[in-house]
């Protein structure tokens, strides 16, 4: 057997998607486990979250 | 020695806790209590902070020369009573009041007599505080004056901490108040670097003065134990300043040495007003006269822009809107936490509540319950006609925009994957879910996830069961 070191993410499955398409330009996930959990390489969570954050910003609109 | 009359302020302690001071008392030990009930203005303020049905308790047993049955007490209680009546005697034992006996009530001889001398104003021990002659020099400050010193003093605290998010720094509290607000673990200062407002320091700005208040003396004496400070003076001192008459001059010369060193410290908290640090005469102001008492312990009435301190000033409309009819900075600057201002008025000032505004507050640790009660708290008499009181569309965003900031949960740990067998993999499994350690697991690709913390003992079983088998 193998235990691997990463960070498991817990989101919704649109989130989920977000970061599959992220993956593709870069990669960083280590395990792909169901619809609401993956497995990053540990490193690299702060830029995922970064790039999660702005690509789900684009999807809000401002009153300002 | 005139005797504070205990009918002049309200109660303090309607709501069922009990008030944080007497939790901090019931950890002090009983030679401690014992010293601080010689003083009656002790024993009075200690009783006027007690629950009704402690004070009810204490007042039946006061004028009692001796100890009664334990079972004719009893006999008072209905059985509905019968729960409280246990919390009751549970407080008044932990305070060392009323000493816990199966058999026999009696209140602790040292209380009964202070509290007696405190009602009837005998003795002169000076425990109420001694009233300075005439000067004829100075004039004694009105209260007035007393009132805006120390709203100028109490909100120069609240404002430093509330703009120190900010970048911008007003005027500064004395050193001890910065380190009392270190402390407290309301304010800290990253690496070295200036003070900034932890997340508990935000919901601070949030709660009423009495609060407040109390919350930072209680940590004063928390640093007065370490500061080698006779914890017994400095309560009896806070004590006595809170049965103090407002506008009235104290003369310094009865107090001990720890006393007279707190004088600056009070001062600093504008609990006290003296002409100049030298002075031999001191006035307490509100805050310290309302210590025990429900009272306010800001003035309601206008003071330097202090409008409305207890009364509600907000108005929060269905389309995120709020209007706030204020002109005291420290307010706006509170507003200014979670709402974008939009334009100002000599009495008011318009905003809005925005995911911006919002997911700033949230980035700072206040929460989106925090908000709501804010709200809640100041709102504008006109929003009481309302039920709800605010608005469900408004309360339910600022709810959704902090779920959104936790889309995303991280957990560090290790994938167990690519076991021999089904047994291995269940063998295993089983170990790490009696450690409960395991955050995912599927059996059917046969691998499971567990927290960082259990890896070293799941390494450890796995290698003893391989060494095991060969």
């Amino acid at each position: 057997m193998k235990a691997i070191r990463g960070i498991l993410l817990t989101c919704d499955s649109a989130v989920k998607q977000i970061l599959l398409t992220m993956n593709e330009k870069s990669s960083f996930i280590i395990e792909d486990l169901d619809d609401y959990h993956v497995v990053i390489k540990a490193d690299e969570e702060w830029r995922v979250r970064q790039e999660l954050d702005a690509e789900l910003e684009k999807n809000t609109y401002s009153l300002e | 020695m005139a005797a504070a009359n205990p009918d002049e302020h309200g109660d303090v302690n309607s709501e069922a806790s009990p008030h944080a001071l007497l939790t901090f008392l019931q950890s002090q030990s009983q030679n401690t209590l014992s010293r601080l009930y010689q003083k009656p203005s002790s024993c009075l303020s200690i009783f006027r902070l007690l629950g009704p049905l402690d004070r009810q308790l204490v007042m039946n047993l006061l004028w009692l020369d001796s100890a009664i049955p334990a079972s004719t007490m009893n006999a008072w209680v209905t059985r509905e009573g019968r729960k409280p009546y246990e919390a009751s005697l549970g407080i008044l034992s932990r305070l060392h009041i009323l000493p816990s006996s199966p058999v026999k009530l009696a209140l602790n001889p040292t209380f009964k007599t202070s509290l007696r001398q405190a009602i009837t104003g005998g003795g002169t021990s000076g425990s109420f505080g001694v009233p300075a002659g005439n000067d004829d020099k100075h004039t004694t400050p009105s209260v007035e004056k007393l009132d805006a010193y120390a709203l100028e003093r109490w909100e120069t605290i609240l404002h430093y901490m509330v703009s120190s998010g900010s970048g911008r720094y007003p005027a500064k509290p004395s050193q001890g108040v910065l380190l009392l607000l270190q402390r407290s673990g309301l304010m800290t200062s990253p690496h070295g670097a200036a003070l900034q407002i932890t997340s508990s320091g935000f919901q601070f700005l949030l709660y009423s003065p009495h609060t407040q208040l109390w919350e930072l003396l209680l940590q004063y004496l928390h640093m007065a134990e370490e500061r080698q400070m006779d914890l017994v003076e400095v309560l009896s001192f806070l004590f006595m300043l809170s049965t103090m008459e407002l506008g009235r001059e104290y003369s310094t010369e009865h107090l001990s040495g720890t006393q007279t060193a707190m004088l600056e410290d009070l001062r600093d908290y504008g609990i006290i007003w003296q002409r100049k640090a030298s002075s031999r005469r001191f006035n307490p102001t509100r805050l310290a006269t309302t210590l025990t008492s429900s009272a306010p312990p800001l003035p309601t009435t206008s003071g330097s822009g202090g409008t409305t301190q207890s009364q509600g000033f907000i108005v929060l409309e269905t389309n995120y809107r709020i209007y706030a009819y204020t002109d005291n900075p420290l307010q706006i600057a509170i507003l200014n936490l979670f709402i974008t201002l939009k334009s100002r008025f000599p009495n008011l000032v318009v905003g809005a509540i925005t995911r911006e505004s919002v997911k700033k507050a949230l980035a700072n640790g206040i929460t989106a319950d925090q908000i709501i009660s804010y709200l809640t708290t100041h709102a504008h008499p006109q929003m009481r006609r309302n039920k709800p009181l605010l608005p469900v569309t408004v309360q339910d965003q600022i709810r959704l925009w902090e779920l959104e900031k936790n889309r995303v949960k991280s957990q560090e740990g290790y994938l167990y994957t690519a076991f021999a067998s089904q047994a291995d993999y269940e063998y295993v499994l089983d170990y790490a879910k009696k450690l409960d350690v395991v955050l995912w697991e599927s059996a059917a690709r046969r691998c499971f996830f567990g927290s960082l913390e259990g890896h070293a003992n799941i390494r450890g079983f796995i290698e003893r069961r391989t060494a095991g088998n060969v």
